[in-house]
């Protein structure tokens, strides 16, 4: 039987934007606690901003249409919307008379913005003494150093702390990383940290704590190995395309098809070894020059080329396979259709599928963490713009219904827009194809 | 405040583990657990990964030296019986361990999670693996490149006549997002061993840490937008200017999404080169940017060719547009802002000397944090195994 959730009985104020904050949220709603996503109507996230793009051709939808944008369940699943502005003296009053019972603050806006809203630690700390606050702005919480009040947006902090000028190839210009922004992550998953550090302090000392997380510092961490290299050593690490230190050959092959790819790692003499078997011993598997690790990296550029006209004849799954069966380190480059229909992310249920207002049902990326006595899952998709708010301002504030109805009608709190309508998103019937194991109402996998 | 007050303190953690959990050990040690690093006797494999100390006698890994901070060693070789005995000891010591094995291989020597949580029923234990502890493919192998290129992010990073690339290259960034899992896991799991006594497995997989940093070009996106999405280069097929631009000593990166910042980019191209064109009211729109892609790159550039990143950084954001410099270590290492923080500290090294480091990740409340540097080898052999 599984144990009670690590989180059961903590509550979470999420102030958030975007992905550094509400990501780490992902994590505590998964594992119990009850997030509340605080929301405004008069200046929506941009996760609820980037609408589906086949709503937006349907203006009709209106303000139902920031409730489609995929972002809301990828960054909400499992949260509660609490529609409030802020701004307005009577939603700023209800927010903090939510933080009395709050155990968590966090977020990402910029810290003059959370001064002037009056949310800053001092405040709530004058609420709530032991309330845990992380703050995640870009640059740092400090208004004496010269970055404080500067923009930071996700994909432009990658190249900011150093990961753009390290991908790609040495003899071309940085290639950069356009698909992902690592450092807002990098950040939630250090925020992750930060706040079960502070719960448990503050269960050992009953103090709170102030956590300010400079999204700048904290991705930088990561690269210290070679930030060292430069500080000891005056070295500047260059791009070395897919070649790391500890494995050759390294990188990246042609297989058969359009724009399809192998990705190869030999980290020991025995995988070169295998990889020889498999390619059926050819002369370039058996050459003294690429017996070992250093004559593999040395030689490098023609040990590739080699291995490249032997990928190039097969289907990049197949030689996977086969490679991996001899226990060579392989993958696919998959595209997104790809990751879906690979068995292994199947045969876990990684993608959800969970109960939505809006939807009916609705997919999001699931937890990478599998805890197997309190393993986490959101019950829910989510939220509709402002969907608990009643319920939260009831059974958290203990106002009446009549002071809520004040509080929308006055603009300082929002309820979903009724009457209340269903969309399907354009996939929905191919659901129970692309993830096994649906329940029977279909609203739910594993 | 005194060190028993730090907020891991009397928590033993073992490290077992490679890359993939080295970093997320370290915080857990900064933060105040007792982190004993276990290492063969030729050394933890991040001892022999390149780049190395030039300078002084020994050659000190880089790696070792960011990554093995705080934790204690202890050189155990499992490759004799009385090694495995010691191991096993030191686990029914321990609170909690951090490992990157293979699926099943510590099991093969009777000290895996199932072995040794009988002993230690409270025995919190995060394994990190490529593909995770079940699935068919529990026993692939893998490795940094291999956990991009199974999460769908490598075939989406690179130039388009090029093979697709890693993201972050030798930083082995998966490997780092996997131990920051790893540590939030095993903090969750000394949270619900609070309430029920009991300890458990934490199965953190690569492949899905990867897929968990991914919304933004994920699969959800992709199906509910229908878009085959491939890799773009430098410059994401959004709007422009949206990605990498040249400065005159390297590159900078832009951001222009709002019509607000457009304007203020517009007016600092305007000034500076003289192009009247692009004050045309009509490139607000940023589907129309992307239309005239090609007339907004070239402006853009002709203004950012003219000046210095570092320039070009902190100008821009005197003016409110979101730009940022596209860093070296050596940027990062000379930069302004990260000096005035304080950011970088000094730390003593018996064979690195007196050597500057990036400081902590966050910033806690006074006491929390403290970090000694890496251990050298064995250098905590003979006081743990007395302990025990």
């Amino acid at each position: 039987m599984p144990g009670p959730m690590p989180l059961e009985g903590v509550r979470v104020f999420e102030l958030g934007i975007a992905i550094a904050a509400p990501n780490a949220c992902k994590y505590f709603a998964n594992f119990g606690a009850e997030v509340l996503r605080i929301e405004s109507l008069n200046n929506p996230d941009v996760a609820r901003l980037f609408a589906s793009s086949w709503a937006r051709a349907r203006p009709e939808l209106g303000p139902v249409m920031l409730d489609t944008s995929p972002y809301v369940s990828e960054m909400g699943a499992g949260k509660l919307s609490v529609g409030l502005d802020l701004k307005h003296p009577g939603g700023l009053a209800a927010a903090r008379r939510l933080l009395r019972d709050c155990d968590v603050l966090i977020t990402n806006y910029s810290s003059p913005a959370v001064k002037t809203l009056g949310l800053d630690y001092e405040s709530v700390a004058a609420i709530r003494p032991d309330i845990v606050y992380v703050a995640l702005p870009g640059f740092g919480s400090n208004p004496a150093t010269p970055y404080y009040e500067f923009l930071a947006w996700g994909p432009n902090q990658a190249p900011l702390v150093g990961l753009d000028s390290l991908t790609g190839y040495a003899d071309q210009e940085p290639a950069g990383i356009a698909a992902i922004a690592p450092p807002d992550y990098c950040s939630s998953l250090h925020a992750v940290i930060a706040v079960l550090t502070a719960l448990e302090q503050r269960d050992r000392t009953g103090d709170g704590a102030y956590i300010d997380i400079s999204q700048f510092e904290a991705t930088i961490a990561l690269l210290s190995p070679y930030l060292l290299d430069n500080v000891l050593n005056g070295h500047v690490q260059p791009r070395t395309g897919n070649r790391t230190s500890g494995a050759a050959p390294e990188g990246v092959y042609p297989c058969r098809g359009d724009d399809r790819w192998l990705a190869i790692s030999c980290t020991t003499d025995d995988e070169w070894a295998a990889l020889g078997e498999v390619a059926g011993r050819p002369a370039w598997a058996v050459d003294a020059r690429f017996a070992d690790a250093a004559g593999r990296a040395t030689n490098a550029d023609e040990l590739d080329g080699h291995i490249g006209a032997w990928t190039a004849q097969y289907g990049a799954d197949e030689l996977a396979a086969w490679l991996q069966a001899a226990g060579v380190p392989a993958h696919a480059a998959s595209d997104n259709y790809g990751v879906l229909a690979d068995p292994q992310v199947r045969d876990r249920g990684y993608f959800k599928v969970r109960p939505s207002a809006r939807f009916g049902r609705d997919l999001f990326s699931g937890n990478p963490l599998h805890l197997s006595d309190t393993p986490g899952s959101p019950r829910r998709a989510g939220p509709q713009f402002g969907q608990d708010t009643r319920h939260i301002l009831r059974s958290v504030c203990g106002y009446s219904d009549g002071e809520i109805d004040a509080l929308v009608a006055g603009g300082a709190a929002f309820e979903p827009p009724l009457p209340a309508v269903t969309l399907t998103r354009p996939y929905d019937a191919m659901l129970p194809v692309l993830i096994p194991g649906l329940s029977g109402d279909g609203t739910a996998n594993e | 405040m005194s060190a028993g007050a730090r907020p891991l303190s009397g928590l033993r953690v073992i490290d077992l583990a490679g890359l993939p959990g080295a970093y997320g050990a370290m915080l857990l040690a900064g933060l105040g657990a007792d982190v004993i690093k276990v290492e063969p006797p030729a050394g933890d494999d991040l001892r022999h990964l390149a780049p190395f100390s030039r300078d002084g006698g020994a050659r000190e890994s880089l790696w070792f030296a960011a990554f093995g901070q705080g934790k204690r060693s202890v050189v155990i070789d499992c490759a004799v019986a009385a090694g495995r005995d010691q191991l096993r000891r030191l686990l029914a010591s321990a609170d909690a361990v951090i490992e990157s094995h293979p699926p099943g291989a510590l099991d093969a020597m009777d000290l895996g999670y199932a072995a040794t949580s009988l002993a230690n029923p409270a025995l919190l234990w995060a394994a990190v693996t490529p593909f995770g502890q079940s699935g068919p493919r529990r026993d692939w192998k893998g490795s940094n490149l291999i956990a991009w290129a199974s999460s769908g992010v490598l075939y989406q990073t690179g130039f388009p006549d090029r093979p697709p690339v890693t993201p972050g290259g030798p930083v082995q960034l998966a490997c780092h997002v996997a131990s920051l899992n790893a540590a939030a896991g095993l903090l969750l799991a000394l949270r619900a061993r609070r309430v029920s006594g009991r300890g458990q497995l934490i199965d953190v997989s690569m492949q899905e840490c990867c897929l968990a940093i991914n919304p933004e070009s994920g699969v959800p996106l992709s199906l509910d937008d229908g878009i085959h999405r491939r890799r773009s280069g430098n410059r994401r097929n959004a709007t422009r200017p949206f990605g990498l631009y040249p400065a005159a000593d390297g590159h900078v990166s832009l951001l222009i999404v709002q019509p607000a910042h457009w304007r203020l980019l517009a007016a600092w191209i305007h000034e500076t080169t003289g192009d009247e064109a692009i004050l045309e009211p009509a490139f607000e729109d940023l589907a129309f940017r992307f239309q005239a892609a090609d007339i907004v790159d070239a402006a853009t550039e002709a203004l950012t060719v003219k000046f210095r990143k570092l320039h070009l950084f902190h100008e821009a954001q005197r003016r409110g547009i979101p730009l940022t410099p596209v860093n070296t270590v050596a940027d990062i290492a000379a930069d302004p802002h990260l000096a005035a923080a304080g950011f970088f500290e000094t730390s003593e090294h018996p064979v690195l000397g007196t050597y500057m480091r990036p400081g902590p990740a966050f910033r806690t409340p006074p006491g929390w944090w403290s970090l000694g540097p890496a251990p050298l080898l064995g250098q905590h052999t003979g006081e743990v195994l007395a302990s025990l």
